[in-house]
């Protein structure tokens, strides 16, 4: 029974690998692309319909249809006008000819154009085949064999089915968005000239591939307003792997739930993965663009032209290095303030008994609640008065007193989840109170140390606004401050901005993986005991 | 014994207290005093005027639509980042090849400035040269530049996605370090028990990484609300502070539109309402933690 | 309160101690004077602070020059002066030279020192006078112009000539320009720009409200905002927008995208200052472009737009010498505008300069200043001199922006008048 079941199962697996790849194969050869290519356009202003001037272009456009047809070109002829009255109560006229023609292209088609796509196509035909052949040659010598009793060539095999299929699925949009952004955009840019790099090699597998080789020299007029539709049909090719692959998922496997599950987490991490890289990448190949192609309005190049590293060299002679050595400064500074001041707050708040111990914590979140923003006027003062006013030093102490709250928050947490017995070892051993602390319990609380130290280090390399206003020599400034040089609102050279945020970032991205272990575990000690 | 020893924990505290009340007090109480004075329109300080300004700061235009605004701009960057986060972190606590390197990646945009994190943001979504359009169109995802800042709902729409993409690594980090202290076996005799996925999260999970999330919400709430460069540099409020909140908005009055007092009083109310909520909080949490 | 806050400060005292930052004066000390400057492009900080000046900077030659004298010069950029110069003024450390846009706040205040107590004669007479008199209250002057720009609209020459049509010089003609363009080239080019955003809204008010025979103030220089002028012409611009003639965003879109815009070759018309041709160019772009008057209203008069910054100096009544004071920041002064400094910087930021003196090296140059020169002799300045000038600026702005997404522009200005004259 069993057997017979197994069987059942594979061969209706097997059954539906052939569908779904049989379906794909019908639909790449439906002709789903379609072409209307404007031949010919003529603008022409201040021309109304049947004076001189219209029938002129008339019959220069007529005559230009013509030569079309004569070469067995199917083209027809629009016009439209558009007429307006002007303020000064006259009438103007543009009126617009185009010389068009209409044709279907198949999806296999493609194959041999030779164009990006084809690539893409190629690969997705070859995968196909890959997943029919190995769940074939997979499941055929045992069929009644399901999962994990398989012998290792077979399950090699049959896992090779699900790979294909995966990745005939992926070819799937790749393939879509390559003719999209050739027939969208790159043609129409080559058209204006925008782009020249490869046009007489594209323009030469274009007139082959749409027009049979016909078009020759006028290839370049054919393809000025060529517009390009797919149906959506195309998409359903998606569909039809997606059929194959589950199929082979169960063919593997003998169930489908886990692996989907599987794939739906990989995806998700995927998609949050690339969101969350998105500013990174946009940051990075920005830094090293000209000025000119960071404000580039026709999007020509996704990535620089010519990758000017040295940028990095323009931004270290503006000062930048003397500003990152600021901010490590006041980050560093500001860092070891808070933890000196802290730590004692933190171990009173978890190992002591007293009565304003919630007054105290109400007193320290409650000192969290203004914006330094707010306090810019206050602070300032304050500077003045201690005589601390353009001075490295201020902004440390301002840094500190605004990160207690986070500070007391985790270390208390981390010092609570530590048995209070060893201390008690330790001081029956002879170590005071301050003795037993340095000795036993920092040691234990590293990691929820360590998480405060990188915590209150990021807020104080961060801090925008106070800097702003109280360092005023332009030597003193923190990174944060520095990189506004670039970014004032009469100009942004954003080639610099970026070049400077990726400086300003990369240090600290660098150590927030180097202690992302600890980190975790610092939070655990420090937050569930809250 | 006790009773002897009741100086000594105020001596642990006496550092910190001394360094919050320098620092952080005596500007705040600057600032209160500011908000009862006459100040002129560049920046010298008057004598007392009593609630004047606070009139002048209730009675304002945009008074209405910058408490709206600070209203949604909390609820949606706190309440989103915690969800998406909590999502994050329920995948990133599977075991996964790859797994270390996504968590590297999901640290990103909390160790990086607020202030570039807003310019790049504020670069990608320009319409006429942003990089989102750039990728889109020559990935040949869409055909033609959108307007991705079409309509100032729209511009405030994007400074809460940018505002929950930095906040959300916090949260996932806070989540995951509770999912972490979770023992195992307390899920395994769930599975025995036939407990489903979601049995599982909302009996298991959820209350234990509770804890954790409650303290990192309110520090959430703090710095959302005052959170500053993400609106400043995308659109300064513009139009009209229709996409300020009262950050933004009480500053762009002091120093543009140079009303001080106003401003000041602004500063007062806006840290009487982060008070009101955070001593609910208090108060609920406080009386649960009795030993504390 | 204050005995308490003393009682925090003396705890920390020692912390700035350790800092070393509390001096002593002596007499024999050089005067220092506390200078900030606006960044006005990217090369102002090399300029003033680093090696932009052949090798050297403006602050090191003056030093050099003047050695009793230091200089504490900041450069600070447009988006955070206004923030550090109204902090330092509430905790009554105001800088000694100030260069900024506006001064009335801080003159109204009794913050600032009358430019007779130092500037030197000479200089003083060399200022354009018509610059000078934007700078009066009570006549007194209380400020010294340091640069102008004058604006004027910028056409690209090659659509107008594809699309056949003439620049246009009234409203009427402006917008049949704009819908030729758009229906042209199928709305791929913006025809006309205009900016309202935070940044420079008032320039837009201006550019209409002048053009319609209005302006911020009437006849008699009284607050005028809400006249029957202004709100015509604002709708007229409204009118521009809601038509689809703009660029997509008035109200986040500022000047400068609006001239990466024209150099890109994406708007045909901008309104902008003497400086875009340079602009354009180093964008990279090759727009052959051509400077003709700002429209005005059908039967009205078309008026530039003149801007204007200046340097102030403030009172220190902490100052032991107030003469030698006095002496030293008129020293500062000689030395900016001396041409052998001012020129090379005018040319740098690309504007106009403020004093005869620097006119024949500056058109030796570059012969299109002489042009440009003649338009600023034509231009109308915002009013700067006057105390609500502050109020109006961030007012108009808002009524603009209010306007753009659907409020009625006559409603916004009325109450903006409303509250002028209360």
């Amino acid at each position: 029974m069993m057997q017979g079941n197994e069987k059942r199962t594979n061969c209706i697996s097997l059954l539906l690998v052939f569908l779904g790849l049989g379906l794909a194969l019908a639909l790449m050869l439906l002709p789903l692309y379609s072409f209307k290519a404007g031949i010919y356009t003529k603008k022409s202003s201040n021309t109304f319909v049947g004076d001189e001037k219209y029938r002129e272009v008339r019959a220069e456009v007529e005559e230009i249809a013509e030569e079309y047809r004569a070469k067995g070109h199917n083209v027809e002829i629009s016009e439209s006008v558009t007429e307006r009255t002007n303020s000064k109560g006259e009438t103007t006229s543009l009126v617009a000819f185009s010389i068009d023609e209409s044709f279907h292209k198949s999806i296999l088609s493609f194959a041999n154009a030779g164009l990006p796509s084809s690539a893409a196509l190629l690969v997705m035909l070859a995968a196909m085949g890959a997943a029919l052949l190995a769940a074939l040659a997979g499941t055929l010598p045992s069929i009644t064999k399901n999962g994990r009793a398989l012998t290792g060539g077979q399950a090699a095999l049959r896992d090779l089915s699900c790979f294909a299929s995966l990745a005939a699925m992926i070819s799937v949009p790749v393939f879509v968005l390559m003719n999209n952004s050739l027939f969208w955009r790159k043609i129409s840019l080559y058209a204006q000239d925008l782009l020249t790099e490869g046009k007489e090699e594209l323009y030469a597998k274009l007139d082959g591939f749409l027009y049979g080789g016909s078009m020759g020299e006028e290839i370049g007029d054919a393809l000025k307003h060529v517009s390009c539709e797919h149906s959506p049909l195309v998409w359903a090719l998606l569909l039809c792997f997606a059929v194959s692959g589950i199929a082979a998922i169960l063919l593997r496997y003998g169930s489908v739930k886990k692996k989907l599950l599987r794939v739906a987490l990989y995806a998700f991490v995927i998609v949050v993965c690339v969101i969350t890289l998105y500013p990174y990448y946009v940051m990075f190949i920005t830094a090293f663009r000209s000025n000119a192609e960071t404000l580039d309005m026709y999007f020509l190049h996704m990535l620089p032209t010519k990758w000017l590293w040295g940028n990095l060299g323009d931004i270290i002679k503006r000062g930048v290095p003397g500003f990152l050595f600021n901010s490590v400064l006041i980050a560093g500074g500001a860092t070891l303030l808070a933890l000196l001041c802290g730590i004692p707050a933190a171990y009173a708040m978890a190992r002591m008994h007293f009565k304003a111990k919630k007054f105290f914590l109400g007193f320290v979140i409650m000192s969290q609640m203004f914006s330094p923003v707010v306090l810019i006027i206050g602070i300032s003062q304050l500077m003045n008065v201690m005589h601390l006013n353009d001075n490295i030093l201020g902004l440390i102490f301002v840094n500190a007193a605004f990160n207690q709250a986070f500070a007391i928050w985790l270390l208390r947490g981390t010092f609570v989840s530590i048995p209070v017995e060893m201390e008690q070892a330790a001081k029956i051993d002879g170590c005071g109170t301050v003795g037993s602390m340095v000795r036993v319990l920092l040691p234990m609380a590293a990691p929820g140390i360590v998480t405060t130290l990188i915590f209150v280090f990021i807020n104080a390399w961060n801090e925008y606004t106070i800097s702003t206003v109280l360092i005023s020599t332009a030597s003193k400034r923190p990174i944060t401050v520095g990189i506004t040089q670039f970014s004032s609102f009469n100009m942004i050279e954003w080639q610099y901005l970026f070049a400077a945020s990726l400086l300003a970032t990369v240090p600290v991205v660098v150590l927030f993986m180097c202690i992302e272990k600890h980190l975790t575990s610092g939070l655990t000690s420090g937050g569930v005991k809250g | 014994m006790k009773q002897k020893q009741s100086w000594k924990p105020y001596l642990w505290l006496l550092p910190s207290i001394l360094l919050i009340s320098v620092f952080v007090i005596f500007p705040i109480v600057i600032v209160f005093r500011l908000s009862f004075s006459e100040i002129s329109k560049s920046g010298v300080v008057g004598g007392f005027v009593g609630l004047k300004n606070y009139v002048e700061a209730v009675h304002l235009p945009a008074f209405g639509i910058v408490m709206k605004n600070t209203f949604w701009w909390v609820i949606s960057v706190v309440g989103l980042s915690t969800l998406i986060g909590f999502i994050i972190a329920l995948a990133l606590n599977q075991k996964f090849r790859g797994r270390k390197i996504a968590r590297s990646i999901l640290i990103f945009p909390w160790a990086t400035s607020l202030v570039i994190q807003a310019s790049v943001w504020n670069y990608i979504i320009k319409y006429e040269y942003g990089s989102l359009n750039n990728t889109l169109l020559n990935l040949g995802v869409i055909r033609e530049a959108i307007n991705w800042r079409a309509s100032y709902q729209i511009e405030f729409i994007w400074e809460c996605a940018c505002g929950i993409f930095v906040t959300i690594p916090f949260v996932a980090f806070c989540v995951l370090a509770g999912m972490q202290s979770i023992d195992e076996s307390l899920y395994e005799s769930a599975t025995v028990d036939g407990a489903g996925f979601f049995s599982k999260l909302f009996r298991i999970t959820l209350p234990l990484v509770m804890p954790s999330l409650t303290v990192s919400t309110v520090l959430n709430i703090i710095y959302v609300f005052n959170s500053f460069p993400i609106i400043f540099t995308m659109t300064k409020g513009a139009p009209a502070n229709k996409t300020d909140t009262m950050i933004t908005f009480l500053y762009m009055l002091s120093f543009y539109d140079r009303k001080k007092g106003p401003a000041n009083a602004l500063s007062v109310i806006g840290f009487l309402i982060l008070c009101f909520c955070a001593g609910i909080y208090m108060l609920t949490m406080l009386r649960k933690e009795e030993d504390l | 309160m204050k005995r308490l806050a003393a009682g925090f400060l003396a705890a920390v005292m020692g912390a700035s101690m350790i800092a070393g930052a509390v001096t002593t004066v002596s007499a024999d000390d050089p005067i220092e004077l506390d200078v900030i400057i606006c960044q006005y492009g990217p090369n102002t900080n090399e300029w003033f602070l680093g090696s932009g000046m052949d090798g050297s900077n403006f602050v090191e030659k003056f030093e050099a020059e003047n050695p009793d004298i230091k200089l504490n010069l900041d450069v600070v950029s447009w988006n955070d002066v206004y923030t550090e110069v109204d902090t330092r003024i509430a905790n009554n450390d105001a800088p000694d030279i100030l260069n900024i846009d506006v001064f009335a706040n801080y003159a109204n205040d009794g913050l600032l020192l009358p430019v007779s107590d130092y500037c030197p004669e000479d200089l003083y007479e060399d200022f354009f006078p018509s610059f000078i008199e934007q700078s009066v209250i009570d006549d007194t002057v209380w400020a010294v112009p340091d640069l102008a720009s004058a604006r004027a609209l910028f056409c690209n020459v090659d659509i107008f000539e594809e699309v056949g049509i003439d620049y246009p010089t009234t409203w009427s003609e402006l917008e049949d320009c704009c819908q030729a363009i758009i229906d042209y080239y199928d709305g791929e080019v913006y025809p006309w720009g205009i900016d309202m955003t935070t940044d420079e809204g008032q320039a837009a008010f201006a550019y209409y409200t002048w053009g319609n025979g209005g302006g911020f103030v009437d006849a008699d220089g009284n607050w005028a905002v809400n006249s029957d002028e202004n709100v015509e012409a604002i709708e007229y611009a409204l009118h521009l927008i809601d038509e689809g003639y703009t660029n997509p965003n008035p109200a986040t879109q500022t000047r400068y995208d609006l001239q990466d815009m024209f150099a890109a070759g994406k708007l045909a018309m901008v309104i902008a200052p003497n400086q875009l041709p340079t602009y354009v160019a180093d964008k990279g772009g090759d727009i052959n472009l051509v400077t003709v008057n700002i429209p005005a209203a059908d039967n009205k008069e078309s008026s530039s737009v003149g801007v204007m910054d200046r340097v102030m100096a403030f009172k220190d009544d902490s100052a032991p010498d107030q003469d030698a004071r006095n002496e030293a920041i008129g020293k500062f002064l000689s030395f900016f505008y001396d041409p052998e400094n001012y020129v090379g910087w005018v040319s740098m930021e690309g504007f106009l300069p403020a004093v005869n003196s620097a006119v024949e090296a500056l058109v030796e140059a570059d012969p299109s200043f002489e042009a440009w020169l003649d338009v600023l002799g034509g231009c109308q300045f915002y009013p700067t001199a006057k105390a609500e000038w502050d109020q109006v600026k961030q007012g108009v702005i808002a009524a603009e922006q209010n306007a753009l997404t659907g409020a009625s522009i006559k409603d916004e200005l009325d109450a903006l008048q409303a509250e002028l004259e209360q």
